[in-house]
């Protein structure tokens, strides 16, 4: 494999690094939370956003169609918070109705765009699979920017995440407004996958929230360090998925990119220090 | 048991109900689609913009026609929508590019050769006039319409369809095509005049991706593109950096996007290229698969040539 | 005998659904006692809890406690909820877990540092838990999960302690380690309040308690409200308290 360390390869590997640090980071507190499927159904979520944001502004920006993005996904975290506090239907069904409904909406939606003048230009399609390998400057420094902001607010209120995420009912006893808490998480995961949507795309994003929580948890018994883990798994996994999809042409990057995570899931489950299957056999001995 | 027999009998009255309701619902709507506009004129359906034209300037009054795709749509990846089957199964004649240009489109346009005519203008063109790329694995390069004589014989054969469909105008399809050919025939000599007029070593056309195989052959142009002949995979990594090489290395001034094609695409060689030291422009917008918009002079196939050939010159002198 | 009232409830009912779950339930509980909450499942026993913690609305009467509203006062209530009602594979050590009884007097942004440290182990020493301090909590025992939550209701250095059913699935030795721990509450004043499940144990470990069914069946000493009759209106069901006009 020849890596040189070219321009285009050099901003995808930041690209693809900030992308699988923050999504690692929000995804371990989803996997906990245990709202795995919270990611995949805000990614599908995003598509109609994605949308509706050109129909209405007709601009090629990629940052209003990713505000577009953040809007669906948060609006379809919200709708799944009233269904399963309104009905008798229960996250898991609550998950997957808004995740087909809004992805179908998308669909529709892009069929109908399709037919526009400048939809092509936008590259509205791109978003279902990514296009890592056109992501240009200005794209990073959105995401370097999204991502830091999320992870600073992560960290000031780590105390309070970590309690809600394990005993909610002693946290409201400890003066934290949970309620709020919980939706300032769920924006923070509604960002963290927005980011990694033009380099990954719609349907594949929701691996990178879960693969590297999950990877990670092997690993380690201590929340902190769990994070951390996630975080370097992703980026580790962006890395190296850019890395071989440079090496050959027409290679699509975001599937590769999935493709090392699940490498790592494996190892992990079974070589992780902590709970891995080998060492479980290890201990019992 | 009383109570659970009349429940399954509910059940089961309801269920032959709706049955019936949905079978009745179904054949009238089967009897509305049989029912076609009646209309004197032909009735023509064209995928793509180009070809469309082509049959407004032959068919002129004696035919009510439209096109599928519009501006800035592109064919590769087009999907046809419900509103696009009714308009296809009311057809008299529906005109498609062929050699797999409209690629999503293959089923529908099979459907529909057995309810209508249907008719790929690029069916008369000599084998041995079609490009066939290495890379394409042995199937033809579709962009013809940017070889104005490959387009002459495209209109031809669309004069002679339309001919045979509707004998009554033959005369006045026989005028019109003899001007629009004429008309033609000035363009491909504007072309290639003003193609003449750059110096050799500046014949580069780099775009988004290769629809411009056949002007680079017909006119002396070498045509690179990101992606390959069609727009359905993914541009890649290597892609970029290889074409990034390449331009600072034969020291290109410009390159080119494209109206159908993330504008990103270009941005992102033009971004890697100037991070290698050397500086490239974006020359302009070129209309490749799609024309510009109605009512402008780049929104017939005439204006497109001529926009994109001037564009070209311009941005290379 | 006139100690001051910690929890004062009044006339709350709660309905989940339409379905009553709380029922007209008055309650004054005074300082120091340790009070048992007793009665058959789904007599509401969580319920009252969480409506006096201010975790479920009701839909109406009124709580107070140190004669103010739960907000008020909340660093003073100490909250042990059910063992079940948590992950056990959440990754955190023991440390951690009791050190989350003091987020509450760090405020917003304060990170817990080494009085919280302190505190905290001490908590686990009066639990007999010193050892397992950096123990990740899904290695546990039930018995010293339930220790875990207790030291971490401790460490809150709350006057009132509200616990939901900490003696249910726990080994003899942490049961004896329980009782030591409340009468020594008691012994400092504290008032505790017990979701209980087992009437065997009821007059040796507690003072009082609060007999109900979705209402209140008896409320007071041990001795006086678990009678014969008592105990048939709360266990004996719906025709028992309809018998009652109840």
């Amino acid at each position: 494999m020849n890596i040189v360390i070219d321009y285009t390869i050099w901003i995808m590997m930041i690209g693809t690094a900030v992308l699988g640090c923050v999504s690692g980071a929000l995804g371990s507190f989803a996997v906990l939370r245990k709202q795995s499927l919270l990611g995949d159904a805000i990614s599908h979520a995003a598509l109609p956003g994605i949308g509706i944001a050109f129909l209405i502004t007709q601009s090629k920006s990629a940052n209003i169609l990713l505000l577009g993005a953040f809007t669906a996904g948060l609006i379809g975290s919200i709708l799944v918070m009233l269904i399963v506090k309104n009905t008798v239907i229960k996250e898991d069904s609550a998950l997957g109705i808004i995740l087909s409904v809004f992805f179908g909406i998308g669909l529709v939606i892009l069929t109908m765009i399709q037919k526009m003048p400048n939809a092509s230009q936008s590259g509205l399609t791109t978003f279902l699979f990514g296009s890592a390998a056109t992501i240009l400057k200005d794209d990073i420094q959105t995401m370097a920017i999204i991502g830091a902001i999320a992870i600073i607010i992560l960290m000031m209120f780590w105390k309070q995440f970590k309690l809600i995420s394990f005993d909610p009912h002693f946290a409201a006893t400890q003066s934290i407004p949970v309620k709020k808490m919980e939706i300032l998480l769920t924006i923070l995961m509604v960002a963290a996958i927005v980011i990694g949507l033009q380099t990954v795309g719609v349907v594949l994003m929701s691996a990178m929230v879960i693969a590297p929580a999950a990877s990670a948890r092997q690993w380690t018994n201590r929340l902190g360090k769990m994070v951390i883990i996630s975080a370097l798994f992703g980026a580790v996994s962006g890395i190296v998925g850019v890395a071989i999809s440079a090496s050959y042409p027409k290679v699509p990057t975001g599937p590769i990119i999935v493709i090392v995570m699940s490498v790592i899931v494996v190892i992990s489950l079974m070589l992780g220090s902590a709970q891995g299957l080998l060492w479980e056999k290890v201990r019992k001995k | 048991m009383r109570k659970i027999k009349n429940t399954s009998i509910k059940m089961g009255i309801i269920t032959g109900v709706a049955m019936l309701f949905t079978v009745a619902l179904t054949l009238s709507l089967e009897g509305c689609k049989q029912k076609k506009q009646a209309s004197d004129k032909l009735q023509v359906v064209s995928t793509v913009g180009m070809i469309h034209d082509i049959v407004l300037n032959i068919g002129k009054s004696h035919v009510d026609a439209i096109s599928l795709m519009g501006p800035g749509v592109d064919p590769h990846l087009y999907k046809a929508s419900e509103g696009d089957t009714r308009r296809l199964a009311n057809a008299d004649l529906i005109l498609y590019n062929g050699l797999h240009l409209e690629a999503r489109m293959a089923d529908i346009i099979q459907q529909m050769s057995s309810r209508t005519h249907v008719v790929a203008v690029s069916k008369d063109i000599p084998k041995d006039l079609l490009r066939t790329p290495p890379e394409f694995d042995g199937f033809a390069d579709p962009h013809i319409w940017f070889d104005v004589t490959l387009w002459i014989k495209v209109a031809k054969t669309i004069e002679e369809t339309l001919v045979n469909l509707d004998p009554s105008h033959k005369d006045d399809y026989r005028k019109n095509a003899a001007e629009y050919i004429k008309s033609l025939e000035a363009l491909h000599q504007e072309v290639s005049t003003k193609a003449a007029s750059l110096p050799q070593e500046k014949r580069i056309l780099v775009t988004a991706h290769d629809a411009f195989g056949y002007f680079g052959k017909q006119y002396g142009f070498k045509v690179v593109g990101l992606q390959g002949i069609s727009t359905q995979a993914e541009a890649g990594a290597k892609d970029v950096q290889l074409l990034a090489d390449m331009i600072v290395k034969q020291k290109i001034t410009a390159i080119f996007i494209e109206s159908a094609v993330p504008k990103r695409h270009i941005q992102a060689v033009q971004e890697a290229v100037i991070a290698k030291g050397w500086q490239v422009k974006i020359g302009g917008e070129l209309f490749a698969d799609a024309m510009g918009s109605a009512g402008t002079p780049e929104g017939t196939y005439i204006g497109m040539i001529r926009h994109n050939i001037t564009t070209i010159t311009e941005a290379l002198k | 005998m006139t100690a001051p009232i910690v929890l004062s409830v009044k006339d709350i009912s709660l309905a989940y659904k339409e379905n009553p779950v709380l029922w007209d339930i008055d309650m004054d509980v005074p300082e120091g006692i340790l009070l048992a909450i007793v009665g058959p499942n789904g007599a509401g026993k969580t319920s009252l809890i969480k409506a006096i913690l201010g975790l479920e609305t009701p839909a109406a009467g009124r709580v107070e406690l140190f004669g103010q509203p739960y907000q008020k006062v909340r660093k003073r209530v100490g909250y042990v909820p059910q063992r079940g009602s948590v992950d056990w594979d959440f990754p955190t050590t023991v440390l951690d877990v009791v050190m989350m009884g003091r987020y509450g007097h760090l405020g917003w942004f304060k990170r817990p540092g080494n009085t919280e440290k302190q505190i905290a182990i001490s908590a686990l020493e009066k639990l007999g838990m010193a050892d397992f301090v950096d123990r990740q909590i899904g290695e546990l025992s039930g018995g010293q999960q339930q220790r875990v939550f207790l030291a971490r209701a401790l460490a809150q250095d709350a006057d009132l302690y509200i616990m939901d059913e900490p003696f249910v699935g726990v080994d003899a030795a942490t049961e004896k380690a329980i009782v030591v721990l409340l009468k020594e509450l008691r012994k400092n004043k504290k008032t505790v309040i017990v979701v209980h499940h087992d009437l065997q144990t009821l007059e040796e470990y507690f003072d009082w308690v609060m007999l109900m069914n979705v209402r209140k069946i008896a409320y007071g000493p041990v001795k006086e409200v678990l009678t014969t009759e008592n105990l048939k209106i709360a266990y004996g069901g719906r025709s028992a308290l309809k018998a009652k006009g109840i």
